[in-house]
């Protein structure tokens, strides 16, 4: 056993300054750590936050060790509504999330925007001239975002949720109190809202009389708190929510004027096109052509009138959007195997007029970065990909240097997102300069100072103690998008605390809504975050396993 | 044990049903007077979660929805007009839902009354759905019968089962006979259109609307006694909120109409704040924290909706319809409780900013 395991970056963004003032930056997160580098040497410039402890066990074994009252991340309410000013230091903060999955930064670079996973926080930095976070403003969401996108030219943040609402915030909160704006409540109308007259069986009207009841003796009822930042509700779908974008298209030809939209993508299919705010309940049309789950939306930046879109489905789908119009379907695999997409980028390198439009796509649990040419007249090419040492995790892209910067998974082997290397591997990120030639492009390692730097100081370790449960935790910490897809046998559960019984005849209930005939399974439970009741038992007798995931 | 022998017997009961009708589909049983199913065989637990996966079928997109079996009457006689999944088209396009059908006694009310437009029922609890296709498929047959005993006597046409039958060709129709179909006893003289327009299909509309439905394609929606969600902690669930109202929207051409009605006060309430309509009245009801929010920004969804005036509604013989036909109507007559009303305009769209 040579070494530890470092946890892996689980995003990184490319940030570019203007050099006279300040040095373009990596900003990068790792488990529960934000970290900037510099982008020429590879110098780490700063962590957020700053004076926790090191000890990674930390902030990835909470939910085992400490407290023991479940994972942080399916509590039902934040009890205290968190301020949206700036809350000074962050010395004093307590670590209450175990990682940081999405990262991004304001063009100008003056701004990192990050989402903390547990507490579900969209955290506004500035960055300094030395590449330090200050944190400016923290908001609790409602519900945990599954995509942060800046619009309205950067002037607000757009975050899609899991309840499948999209909220606007102000990128800068403002220094005021929010106060909320109230429509005139006239009549407290106590009591509940269903009488007599609408229930009628004997057993609702017990209970009615017994809310009445209730509801005379108890006259403070606790205030659910709102949030407590300005903020609009844009949109909303019925499903859970897993990209947005927001992009501008010229009217015509002719006139410089533009019409702003707002895409959003769900579980269930389908991609939404709506108008831009402030008209976003002015639906446009939708992009159907899925078969599974989308989980990512990608509007190349030099021709926004396209649409790459990707999810549970093996293939990409290209959209004139605006009309709804599928182009192309793009195979990824030539089997019909199962993969999820994890990542889409677009991107422009060399000047012109030699110059490469690519879409790079990255498949979960997949060592390898496909890369696609497209083309102006909306075709897509496949071209050779890029083979990195360990999964794709994330990628960064610098234009100005025609580099990508890619996060691998240094601690599952290559292809897997389950099975663990069997010694720790030090590459945490790999550097590519891409070459335009001919008709496709080339990459050659590039900045290997720089990566060397990064990946020689690392990020934390991941103890060597670290049991099974542990392992699987960091497992859904990077591989997640799977859970999404739905599957026969596949149940949703959300309950609360059950009892013993409770819990047996909910699973009775799972199995005979599942057509599972008793007496062939064996039922496991283990209670975590995502646990996973296992049910072996088929109606063939075959044995197979089910998972369902529960949440307590 | 009482309770699987229950169920199993209303399971047959509900085959035999099905089998009845088919049989006297494929003309193999002439003789037998059809028989519309029992309720009692296909009662569902009031309530279904509209967030879970359920096994919902539902067509990739409107371009891909199959109708022909749904309206066999209104088949495009031209076998090369295909749907993109390859199956046949109908001369026109649905464009009345009623969404949340429950037992389809509005679809039935309305089936005379719009003899020329293709209605369909969504309605996400199997049973039930299953009730309103057996149903529908038996009044169907009644009509064709009752058509082809009075062509008998006068010239000796073949009973066609379909596409060639001109719906219009029913006789004149008796009054009580249209308006009032109620739920055990069919209508027993001939009904305009013959019940060929009304279809009921299961479905999750709160997900998947717009995969059946395409834009401003429809008329007429209607929201019949909506199930209320009591909870604040259910509200989410509630079949009406501004976020939805955007899909309704969608699928509603310029001009066409929402129409609601709940028995719950408070829910009317609720669905005029959601059109953001002035509530009637002095009774503005409490809104409580975050249980629901209304979509924000200048623009709102009052763009695109506008509250049809209470004359209008008096000329208006669907609202009559959606009072009096529906199961629910009927029950909350039974009980003496209120019916409260609430109908939309579609507007058409606002310029762009």
């Amino acid at each position: 056993m040579a070494g530890f395991f470092q946890i892996p970056f689980q995003t990184i963004t490319f940030v570019d300054r203007d050099h006279a003032v300040a040095p373009s930056l990596l900003i990068s997160s790792a488990g529960a750590k934000l970290y900037s580098y510099a982008a020429e040497t590879g110098e780490r410039l700063a962590s957020w936050p700053q004076d926790v402890a090191v000890d990674s066990s930390k902030a990835i074994g909470t939910e085992a060790s400490s407290e023991g009252q479940g994972p942080p991340g399916k509590r039902r309410k934040v009890s205290e509504p968190s301020d949206q000013a700036a809350e000074g230091p962050t010395e004093s903060q307590k670590v209450t999330w175990s990682n940081i999955p999405i990262v991004l930064a304001s063009s100008n670079g003056q701004y990192v925007i990050a989402l903390t996973a547990e507490d579900k926080c969209i955290r506004v930095f500035q960055l300094s001239p030395e590449g330090t976070f200050q944190q400016l403003s923290q908001r609790t969401m409602p519900k945990k975002p599954g995509s942060i996108i800046l619009a309205d030219n950067e002037r607000s943040i757009v975050a899609a949720d899991k309840f499948g609402d999209v909220y606007s915030l102000p990128l800068i909160a403002s220094s005021e109190p929010y106060v909320p704006t109230q429509r005139p409540r006239a009549k407290n109308t106590e009591g509940p809202a269903a009488t007599n007259l609408t229930v009628h069986t004997k057993r609702n009207l017990e209970a009615l009389e017994q809310q009445k009841l209730y509801k005379n003796q108890n006259k403070q009822e606790p205030q659910k708190t709102a949030l407590s930042f300005e903020h609009q509700l844009l949109l909303g779908h019925v499903s859970l929510l897993t990209d947005v974008a927001f992009v501008a298209l010229p009217v015509d030809a002719s006139s410089g004027q533009k019409r702003t939209y707002l895409l959003s993508a769900d579980r269930d299919e389908h991609i939404r096109v709506s108008r831009g705010p402030p008209q976003t309940h002015i639906i446009e049309n939708y992009c159907f052509g899925h078969t599974a789950f989308v989980s990512k939306l990608c509007i190349p930046h030099w021709a926004p009138e396209f649409l790459v879109s990707g999810g549970g489905d093996n293939f990409l789908l290209l959209w004139k959007w605006a009309e709804g119009r599928l182009l192309q379907k793009i195979p990824l695999v030539e089997s019909d195997a199962t993969i999820v997409v994890r990542g889409i980028w677009a991107a422009t390198f060399g000047n012109s007029p030699e110059v490469s439009r690519v879409i790079l796509v990255a498949i979960e649990g997949s060592s390898q970065l496909r890369c696609f040419g497209l083309e102006s007249d909306g075709t897509m090419k496949s071209q050779a990909p890029v083979q990195l040492s360990g999964n794709v995790l994330d990628v960064a892209i610098s234009e100005k240097d025609s580099t990508i910067t890619v996060a691998v998974d240094s601690i599952r082997e290559p292809q897997s997102t389950q099975e663990w290397r069997a010694s720790p591997s030090s590459i945490l990120l790999e550097a590519f300069h891409a070459k335009p030639n001919a008709s496709c492009l080339e990459w050659e390692p590039a900045a290997e100072t720089v990566v060397a730097k990064i990946n020689t100081t690392g990020t934390s370790d991941i103890p060597a103690t670290a049991d099974q449960k542990q392992k699987k935790e960091l497992n859904d910490m990077f591989y997640s998008l799977g859970n999404l897809r739905k599957s026969a046998g596949e149940y949703l559960f959300r309950a609360r605390k059950l009892s013993e019984s409770r819990k047996v005849a909910l699973i009775q209930f799972i199995l005979d809504a599942a057509k599972i005939p008793d007496g062939v399974l064996a039922v496991g439970n283990v209670f975590g975050p995502n646990s996973i009741l296992e049910i072996v038992g088929g109606e063939s007798g075959t044995t197979g396993t089910t998972p369902l995931v529960f949440n307590t | 044990m009482g309770v699987p022998n229950k169920r199993a017997k209303r399971e047959l009961n509900r085959q035999k049903a099905a089998e009845a009708v088919a049989r006297a589909q494929s003309g193999a049983d002439n003789a037998g007077e059809i028989q519309l199913p029992q309720k009692k065989y296909y009662r569902q637990r009031a309530h279904a979660n509209p967030f879970s996966d359920h096994r919902l079928e539902y067509p990739l997109s409107p371009a891909h929805m199959d109708w022909s079996t749904h309206y066999p009457a209104f088949l495009n006689p031209d076998p090369t007009q295909t749907t993109l999944e390859g199956s046949r088209k109908l001369l026109k396009d649905v464009e009345v839902v009623d969404i949340g059908c429950g037992f389809g006694g509005l679809l039935i009310g309305l089936a005379p009354l719009l003899p020329e437009t293709l209605m369909v029922g969504m309605e996400i609890r199997t049973q039930v759905t299953e009730y309103v296709t057996t149903r529908i498929h038996a009044l169907r047959m009644q009509q064709q019968k009752l058509k082809s005993s009075a062509n008998d006597t006068s010239s000796p046409v073949p009973p066609l089962p379909t596409s060639t039958e001109a719906p219009e060709a029913a006789s004149s129709v008796s009054q009580d006979t249209t308006t009032t179909p109620s739920e055990e006893p069919a209508p027993t003289g001939p009904v305009t259109g013959g019940f060929q327009n009304i279809t009921a299909i299961r479905s999750n509309t709160m997900k998947f609307f717009p995969n059946f439905l395409g834009r401003h394609q429809l008329s007429k929606i209607f929201i019949c006694f909506p199930d209320p969600h009591f909870k604040a902690r259910k509200h989410k669930a509630r079949i009406i909120s501004e976020t939805l109202n955007a899909e309704y929207a969608y699928s509603l051409r310029p001009g066409g109409l929402l129409y609601t009605i709940t028995d719950v006060q408070e829910y009317h309430h609720w669905i005029l704040r959601h059109f953001r309509e002035p509530e009637a009245g002095e009774e503005v009801m409490e809104v409580d924290g975050d249980d629901e929010q209304l979509v924000g920004g200048a623009g709102s969804i009052k763009e695109l909706f506008e509250r049809v005036s209470e004359e209008d509604l008096q000329q208006d013989p669907c609202v009559q319809v959606m009072k009096e036909a529906t199961e629910e109507g009927k029950k909350v007559t039974r009980n003496k409780g209120n019916k409260y009303v609430a109908v939309f305009r579609r507007k058409a769209d606002p310029e762009w900013p």
